[in-house]
């Protein structure tokens, strides 16, 4: 949940990057880290194991500047993709605003895609949330990999399997290359912003 | 498309899903790459080349293998320890409103429970908090396994006086129900936690007289207070064997192991006196006619003289 501190003029947000193990959510964040240095206000704290999977979470802290006289902070964390980390997966969810779902485009993680979209569908109406109503955006992530020979989803595809009854926006990208990595970050910010104003009328108070 | 350009174009996409992390892709793609082989005729070097392909799925396996038990969770640095602090909010039911608790749970669940068992400690000397803080610091030695440092601390807190009777009565039924979620009766059965539980008697068992019956209050449920008279079937020493009819069941749900029975009155042929009980052991009659009813079991701890 938000925190928006009316005094201070601040709201602080949890965005969390969600979907299957490999999809790519770490290295969202790293590139975030290493290219969006104006923005970035603290370190990554990357909880992984050995073989680099993500154990616990990742954490990094933004702040992206004013809106409205508002200082305009967001945490940006993954969850751990592998089946076997729900709980975790659970834990890290809890007080989101938004939500990133990171696809993977290879033809052989169709599936996975798919499970862990109805894994997010299913904790989110654990926490009472409506996954409708939860600020979201689609990354089809790795569509670099085209290049090298493996095989991958058509975006239409991917489009008609996972966001044919949500319709929120979705992106095509790289995280590896950064392509696509900053809109979608924008465009899930702009969706919890708008969000939250029509939420807590935050923006209207300060008008 | 040819054989050897299949093959190789198999063997190309098997080592791409491996270098991407996915590890089962590559198996199966490796799979396939072995079907193939096997199912073509005249293949030069047939033998030494599926040899090859059986070693890289044996490796792959292991691979998997490896990845997929659940790693120990690790210790986390300070950084990361303020980050999981935040995960758990004051709202949580199990944090009851408390910063201090919800900072230690986060951290407990997180698997960080060196920390979270110091966490924890601290809010010991809290009333509010105390019984949640030492029923968590259990939960954080049983989570590892380690039901005899449990247990160690449970018996410390017996001796002291951390936790009042109540208290350490709920810790105890806490602490039993753990032990036997986590299957972890064989290393601490209920029948140890029981002995090593048990207060020491102030009285020899030659100073007990026999009794026929015992009254005392109940100190919890919807008879809380109620003052109650069974009679005793069996008596060694200062051990007293009650049986409960089944019927009476609210009665006995009143009464955990690990309760004090204090002002408790104990009638003898010859004499009538008072001290304090406790409850070291209550069982459901599983056989016999008795089958359903229950065996209460009270230790004379001292007498009033």
């Amino acid at each position: 949940m938000a925190i928006l501190n009316l005094k201070s003029r601040e709201i602080q947000c949890k965005i969390v990057y969600y979907g299957p193990g490999r999809s790519g959510k770490t290295t969202n964040l790293e590139f975030i880290h290493k290219h969006f240095t104006r923005q970035v206000a603290g370190k990554m704290i990357s909880i992984d194991t050995h073989g680099d999977r993500t154990l616990f979470f990742d954490f990094l802290p933004m702040g992206l500047g004013k809106i409205k006289g508002c200082d305009i902070k967001a945490q940006l964390y993954t969850v751990p993709g592998q089946v076997q980390y729900r709980a975790t997966r659970e834990l890290v969810l809890k007080g989101v605003d938004g939500i990133v779902f990171v696809a993977d485009s290879l033809k052989v993680r169709r599936e996975k895609n798919m499970a862990s979209l109805k894994d997010l569908h299913e904790n989110l109406k654990k926490m009472g949330l409506d996954i409708r109503r939860v600020p979201l955006v689609f990354q089809y992530n790795k569509r670099d990999l085209d290049k090298q020979g493996f095989p991958l989803m058509p975006v239409e595809k991917m489009e008609h399997e996972l966001n044919r009854q949500l319709k929120v926006p979705s992106f095509q990208a790289s995280a590896l290359t950064g392509e696509g990595v900053g809109p979608t970050l924008s465009n899930v910010m702009k969706l919890t912003l708008k969000y939250l104003q029509k939420e807590f009328k935050w923006a209207q108070e300060t008008e | 498309m040819k054989f050897g350009e299949k093959v190789k174009a198999l063997i190309k996409e098997a080592e791409l899903y491996k270098s991407q992390g996915l590890l089962n892709e590559a198996l199966d793609t490796y799979k396939k790459v072995e079907g193939v082989v096997e199912a073509t005729e005249n293949v030069k070097n047939k033998a030494s080349f599926l040899r090859k392909i059986a070693a890289k799925i044996d490796a792959l396996y292991e691979q998997i293998e490896t990845e997929f038990q659940a790693p120990e969770p690790p210790k986390v640095s300070e950084d990361a320890q303020s980050v999981i602090k935040d995960m758990v909010s004051p709202e949580d039911p199990e944090a009851k409103g408390s910063d201090a608790l919800a900072s230690a749970l986060a951290l407990a669940r997180f698997g960080q429970f060196d920390q979270a068992i110091e966490e924890f400690t601290q809010l010991l000397s809290r009333d509010e908090l105390r019984l949640d803080a030492a029923k968590h610091i259990i939960w954080c030695w049983v989570q590892q396994g380690e039901a005899e440092k449990a247990l160690g601390r449970v018996k410390q807190w017996m001796s002291g006086e951390v936790l009042s009777a109540e208290e350490m009565s709920s810790v105890r039924a806490h602490f039993e129900a753990l032990v036997r979620q986590a299957g972890l009766e064989n290393r601490v059965s209920t029948d140890k936690i029981q002995k090593d539980l048990e207060p020491e008697s102030e009285i020899d068992d030659e100073e007990i007289l026999d009794v026929d019956s015992t009254r005392f209050e109940l100190p919890r449920g919807p008879r809380c207070s109620e003052s109650v008279e069974i009679e005793v079937s069996f008596q060694a020493g200062k051990y007293l064997k009650m049986l409960v009819p089944k019927k009476e069941k609210q009665l006995v749900d009143s009464l955990q192991v690990g309760d004090h029975l204090n002002g408790m009155v104990f009638y003898s042929p010859v004499a009538i006196f008072s001290g304090t009980g406790y409850v070291s052991s209550k069982v459901t009659i599983s056989a016999g006619p008795k089958k359903g009813d229950y065996s209460l079991e009270v230790k004379i701890l001292r007498v009033q003289t």
